[in-house]
């Protein structure tokens, strides 16, 4: 630690940016949240009352980050508060222009890799668990219920804890070189490959599907009958295939306009 | 019923805190929180066999079907997190409720469909009630006025606010929401009983596996550099690894 931060206060911040989209509003985004996440730090750099409603007033401002990197953010903000404490030049404007910066350009290269890609690559890790384990024997605990859920938050936080946990040290130690900070996290180059494994465990997940699916069981067995649950099959497809095209960002609507479907095929049947 | 409610109200809560506060560890996807309410609701001993495999099914499309690619500012204001619970427990509750005048099997499909409609019907419903944790101007106005005046306890007595805030609306829309849609299952379900038959029940359920693949092949393949290449690949490693190990034909 070059300042007056210690590596507590920087931990205390870490754990406090879980917390940044408690206040979450249109007009100053995460703002509040982050002045909450940076207050350990300001109380340790300054120590008038005074001083630290200044500082925590220009840390409310507007700001829009992913909150999963929201502490590279924290810990680059703190160090030019430091240095500022310290008596380097180092206005307002300086500050809240570096902060904004480095937050957009983390939003950016963070949401695509966190939401756009790790997140649906858990849960469909999750589902294919279910696929690939056996159901268990009867009156046998069901284990699957534990394991997975558990491969979906492994496979997430796996990626993302790592961030959370050293961000706002990373921040905070790089502050004055936000280019190398930011090419060091491999951000893009990760989402290139989890891209892939995505794509990939898509393709694993509709063979295991299309093997589990126990056609016989619902019709009776006959192949006219099986036939049938092809009809719903494609429905269903169908239906998905418009909506998601038709109602980007919507897939509550589009999943009950498939139930919507099914329920005027299945009177039909 | 009292004590599962319970449970299922303090796990809504759990998990619409990590939604809204930015916790965002991922136990707001419907298959963790289906499956941890399947854990804490227990419908009775002699229903022990669905009591797991019911909630597992209910999370796992619900999870095919609720993932969007698009970015959470982007979507419409839907809460996932507590579809998972609410579906799942309105399924196990409701199924030694119904059994009696719904005595469907068909492996559980029945009260699969029932869990996956309560838990999307709960999720438009819960979006609207989420507006109630909205930040509004006020409370920004009050920060504004906390730090001016450099008093940082009551600013941050106004995050932690927050932070219950969120974890009440979450744990108040999982107990309505379980309350109304199992309401609305024990009173309307008997009346189509006859109407509830298993060849239905696996046409309902097929069109949501269908409507399901085809969006999670939106999430993870569409746009995707080399995603059919990728996908393809995905599915031949499969197909051969299943024929090497002998099970079930693809």
């Amino acid at each position: 630690m070059s300042g007056s931060i210690r590596r507590g206060d920087l931990a205390r911040a870490a754990s406090r940016c879980l917390h940044i989209q408690a206040l979450l509003n249109p007009e100053r985004m995460q703002g509040l949240g982050f002045g909450f996440a940076i207050l350990p730090l300001l109380k340790r750099i300054y120590a008038t009352r005074e001083e630290r409603g200044a500082a925590l007033r220009r840390h409310i401002a507007y700001i829009a980050t992913h909150p999963v990197l929201a502490g590279f953010v924290v810990g680059a903000a703190a160090r030019l508060e430091e240095r500022r404490a310290a008596g380097e030049p180092v206005s307002d404007a300086a500050i809240d222009t570096a902060k904004r910066a480095l937050a957009s350009t983390l939003a950016a290269l963070g949401d695509p890799l966190f939401w756009v890609t790790l997140r649906p690559l858990a849960g469909l890790l999750g589902v294919i668990t279910l696929l690939v384990l056996p159901p268990p024997d009867t009156g046998s605990p069901d284990f699957r219920v534990l394991l997975c859920p558990m491969l979906t938050l492994l496979t997430y936080n796996a990626v993302a804890l790592p961030y959370r946990l050293f961000g706002v040290a990373r921040g905070y130690a790089d502050a004055e070189r936000p280019a190398a900070l930011l090419r060091s996290l491999h951000l893009a180059e990760r989402n290139a490959v989890l891209e892939r494994v995505s794509a990939f465990a898509f393709g694993a997940f509709l063979v295991l599907a299309g093997s589990k699916l126990d056609i016989g069981a619902v019709t009776g067995g006959s192949a006219t009958q099986s036939a049938l649950v092809v009809a719903p099959l494609l429905l269903g497809a169908i239906v998905g295939a418009v909506g998601v095209r038709a109602w980007s960002g919507r897939p509550v609507e589009v999943a009950l306009a498939a139930l919507a479907a099914a329920c005027v095929l299945a009177a039909w049947v | 019923m009292v004590a599962e409610l319970i449970r299922v109200s303090l796990l809504g809560g759990l998990l619409a805190t990590d939604r809204a506060a930015g916790w965002n560890l991922m136990l707001s996807q419907p298959l963790v929180g289906a499956c941890l309410a399947g854990a804490l609701v227990n419908p009775g001993p002699e229903w022990e066999l669905w009591a797991l495999r019911v909630p597992i099914a209910v999370g796992a499309i619900l999870q095919l079907l609720l993932t969007d690619v698009a970015l959470p500012a982007a979507h419409r204001p839907r809460d996932t997190a507590t579809a998972g619970i609410v579906g799942a427990s309105v399924a196990l509750l409701g199924l030694p409720r119904l059994h009696p005048s719904l005595a469907v099997s068909a492996g559980g499909i029945l009260w699969v469909v029932i869990g996956v409609a309560a838990g999307l019907l709960s999720a438009v419903l819960g979006g609207w009630f989420a507006r109630l944790h909205r930040t509004g101007p006020l409370t920004v106005a009050r920060a504004d006025a906390l730090a001016e005046a450099g008093d940082l306890a009551a600013f941050e007595r106004l995050t932690w606010g927050g932070l219950v805030r969120a974890f009440l609306v979450g744990a108040a829309w999982a107990w309505g929401g379980t309350i109304l849609f199992l309401w609305a299952a024990l009173s309307f379900l008997p009346r189509f009983s006859s109407a509830l038959t298993a060849r239905r029940a696996g046409v309902l359920f097929a069109t949501l596996l269908g409507a399901a693949a085809v969006m999670a092949f939106h999430a993870h393949v569409r746009g995707r550099r080399h995603g059919t290449r990728w996908a393809a690949l995905g599915a031949l490693v499969t197909v051969f690894v299943i024929r090497g190990l002998g099970g079930v034909k693809p």
